[in-house]
Order: C-alpha cells, then structure tokens, then sequence
C-alpha cells in the first residue's frame, strides 16, 4: 500500500488533517514537524478532513492544534474519520441552555 | 518595499480614485449610471426604526467610506431614508469627512426643488469632480501607508493549515513595516479567545478581546440554537471543520504573530498603525464595507471553499471602494475559480514554498495591487449589496 499523507500539528494531538484521499485500509503517513509515523485506515476519508491518530474514548477531549476542539460523542477507533458524528463542539450551545429561552 | 499611490490632504494614499457619492438610492445610483470613476453604496441600512447605537454605526460607516484614502472626494445628497436623524444628517457625514480635508459637496434635493432637477445638478457635479482627481498622479509610499483587512470564509481544512497562515505571514510583513492589519469575526474567535487574548498590548486590550468573544457567545447562546446549526456554516461542514472551536483555531491563524493594538468596532477607525482586532460579524456582506470604514484600502478574503461547489464567479467587493483579492489554499478551489482567484498558497501543503516564502510573494501581489494592478473581481462593474453591522432590535 501506498503511504499517504496526513498533517498533525501538535504532538498533543490525536487527530491528523489528510492531505490526500485515502482508501479503507490505506497506510497512512502522519507527519508531525521533522517526524512521521503510520496509521491504518479504517474507512476511506476524503482529503482535509480528520483522522484520529490513537483511539479516543468517548467524552474524552478531541485536540488539533494542540487545542481543544470538541470532545468524542462516542468511542472512536485509531484510524476513524473524526467529523460531526463522533465530534461534539462545546461552544456556543444555545440547545444545551436549560430552561425556555425564546 | 513601496507602492504607489494618489496622495490624500491627510497624508494617506489612496490605492484607488474613486468619488464617493453617499448615502445611496435613487439620485446615487442615477449619478454614478451616468458618471464613470464614482462609487456608492447600496444598503437597505439606512436607520430608519434603529436606535442610537446602531445609527451611529451607519454614520461611522458612512463617514469612514468617505475618509477613505481610495476616495478622492465625495458628494451626499440629502433625500436619504432614514429621515431627520442627527448622526445621519448630510450637514454632520459632510464635516466629518471634510476633516480629512478632502472636497465633500452636499446635493440638496429640497433645494433644488425635485430629485431630477438635483440629479441634472449632481451629474455635471460629478464628472468635474471626477476629471479633478484624473490630475491626480500616483507617487511613491511605504508600508506605512497602507492599511488592509481580511476574512477567512467558506473555510475548510485547508485554511488553518496553509491559507490562513500565509495569510499571518502578509500581516506581520505589512506590520513589522508600520503598516495596519484588520481582522475579525468575532464569532470565529469562539474557542480560541484564550490564544488570542494573549497577544492583546496589554490588560486592557486582552480583555476586551476576552469580552467580545463572550459577549458574542452569550447572544448565540441565548437564542437556543444549536451553534453547529449556524456557524460553522454548512459549507465549512462539507471541507472538514466539525466544530466551531475548530474553526476558530484554524481562523486565527490569519492575524499572524503582532501584538493586538486594540478592539475596535464595527467602521471605527484606529487610533495608530499596527493589528488591529474589529469585533465584527463574518458575512462578507458586511465585514468588507467595515474594513473599508475603518481606513482598508484594499481587502483579502482567504477562501477555503472545499465544502463549494462549482461556483467559478466569487463576489464582486462588497468593500465598496477597496478592491478585493481572493487568496486560496485548496487546489480544488482554485480548479474551480480561476477566474477569480488572485493568489493560490497551496504551494504550502504540497511542499513547494513554506508559508515565509508564500506569504512574501502575496507581499508582492498586495504591492502590485496597490500600484493600480486591478483584482480579478475587480474587472466586474458589480458591486454587492452592503449589509452595515447593526446589533440593537429593530422598532
């Protein structure tokens, strides 16, 4: 299999931005600075969107950039596509808001 | 590292030469049909119903449209909607613009009796004004004497890697040289206020940066929306952004690495040179026409556009009287818009130019366009609607 590209941007990160395409089962080249590693992917995941680099538990806090930017709505597998089905953003939730408002 | 540019009484250098004719409607419209090398605005903001607050922004807006450096002179004819209010009379917007000392004429529809016998005073009014500023020729500046504003949208992953970076890199370039850098959207600090508060030039500043974001926030918040439902916009969904803290992190790139002179609001104008955060709303609509308000000559969007579809014609400048230039980083966008594009930084993600080298050459570009070389949008006679930020309720 063809190594294909993926961008972290932190060492705190546990996903990678893809830079290409990649197949189900694709061996994927996760660069971080300098260095590089590989990960396996689980399903095809157009390019720019997000791979999970280890395996996050669900509620446990999703970071790019070395910052948060959601939390796992449920278990997610190294090697997942990580986007709005399993990412939970935090911010700005005027649907969590208890009460009537409006 | 100069451009050139037409020298305003006020020491600033237009980019362009334009006669602004303001507020907008009828008698503008008919005006600048006739006249070549006018502007105008057309909003349907025109404070009729809007409170104190917000008609003070439309006449910042206004007045900073017209103190523009793009803007040789001005004419604001009265019949303006928005009636009898004070911040909006014609009297106040043509003093306040005259302080930069450049010619502002009032055309008075009550004095000349009917609109179409002000519209055959404004059109001769118009091309004297307009041959007068044809005399002016462009003449050398620095970096110092240019100011420039930038939205990210239709953001994907490609932004917060390379074309928001590069986009940093053009503004500690035009900084460290004593120029001024705007950017905002204050919704798509949300997430990364903590980063950004830090690069504030002091306590005060980091907490007005800090209050902004709440502020904003609060308001989202409250009308009991799902935020992910309203920004990010669907389009930023489709190019892999899942939530708006991520957005937001990728959205800061843009502003580079100076420290943060001030907040200012929306069309207001800094006090000094240097970056300058504006607590604005993204929509193209109106972040542009506010930049241009607070003294932008020229203004940069940084399209992401993985989540677009086949749209080759991006918007014309809704900045009114500065150009636009589109900058991309995604190889599918520019396949899909060359027509529009202006500058491709995804040289960055393929590993041919780091983000120094790419923003040195948007640099030259930038010089070039403020030299006279046209944008590509900027070959349209189109000009998008301009929707003024205003954030009280409506009566």
């Amino acid at each position: 299999m063809t190594a294909k590209g993926a961008l972290m941007l932190s060492e705190k990160d546990n996903v990678a931005t893809l830079l290409e395409n990649v197949a189900s089962g694709a061996e994927v080249l996760i660069r971080l600075g300098k260095g590089t590693s590989t990960v396996n992917a689980r399903e095809s995941i157009p390019f720019g969107f997000k791979i999970a680099v280890k395996a996050i538990a669900r509620g446990a806090t999703i970071t790019k950039y070395g910052e948060t930017i959601g939390s796992a709505s449920c278990d997610i597998k190294q090697g997942e596509m990580v986007h709005i089905h399993n990412l939970e953003g935090g911010r700005g939730r005027g649907d969590l808001m208890k009460g009537g408002v409006r | 590292m100069n451009f050139t540019g037409y020298a305003r009484p006020d020491g600033s250098a237009g980019i362009r030469n334009h006669v602004l004719v303001i507020p907008g409607g009828f008698l503008a419209a008919k005006i600048c049909d006739f006249v070549d090398g006018t502007k105008t605005i057309l909003t349907a903001d025109t404070g009729s119903g809007r409170t104190s607050l917000d008609r003070e922004t439309i006449a910042r807006t206004l007045i900073g449209l017209g103190r523009n450096p793009n803007v040789a002179s001005v004419i604001i004819h009265t019949l303006s909607p928005g009636v009898g209010y004070p911040e909006l009379k014609p009297a106040r917007l043509a003093e306040e613009i005259a302080k930069s000392g450049k010619r502002v004429e009032i055309l008075d529809v009550a004095k000349e009796g009917s609109t179409f016998r002000a519209l055959e005073k404004g059109v001769p009014l118009a091309r004297e004004m307009v041959l007068e500023a044809s005399r002016l020729r462009r003449q050398p500046f620095d970096l110092s004497h240019l100011a420039i504003g930038v939205k990210c949208g239709h953001s994907d992953t490609t932004s917060g890697i390379a074309g928001n970076p590069v986009i940093g890199n053009l503004f500690d370039r035009i900084v460290a040289a004593g120029g001024t850098a705007f950017f905002g959207e204050t919704t798509e600090i949300i997430g990364a206020e903590h980063i950004l508060c830090q690069r504030g030039i002091n306590e005060e500043v980091s907490r007005k940066i800090l209050e902004a974001a709440a502020k904003i926030e609060a308001a989202a918040k409250a009308t009991g929306d799902d935020i992910r439902t309203v920004n990010p916009v669907p389009s930023n969904i489709a190019g892999g952004i899942s939530s708006l803290e991520e957005k937001s992190l990728g959205a800061i790139h843009k502003s580079g690495s100076a420290p943060v002179q001030d907040v200012l609001k929306y069309g207001e104008r800094p006090a000094g040179k240097g970056l300058y955060f504006v607590d604005n709303w993204m929509s193209m609509g109106s972040i542009f026409a506010g930049y241009a308000a607070s003294g932008a000559q020229l203004v940069i969007f940084q399209l992401g556009g993985g989540g677009v579809v086949g749209n080759d014609l991006l918007h014309t400048s809704t900045a009114v009287i500065a150009p636009l230039l589109w900058t991309t980083a995604n190889p599918k966008t520019l396949a899909m818009a060359p027509t529009s594009l202006d500058f491709y930084s995804g040289t960055v993600i393929e590993g041919k130019d780091t983000i120094e080298e790419a923003g040195g050459k948007l640099l030259q570009l930038v010089l070039d366009i403020a030299s006279g070389t046209m944008t590509r949008v900027e070959t349209l006679r189109h000009t998008d609607p301009t929707q003024i930020y205003l954030r009280d309720p409506s009566f």
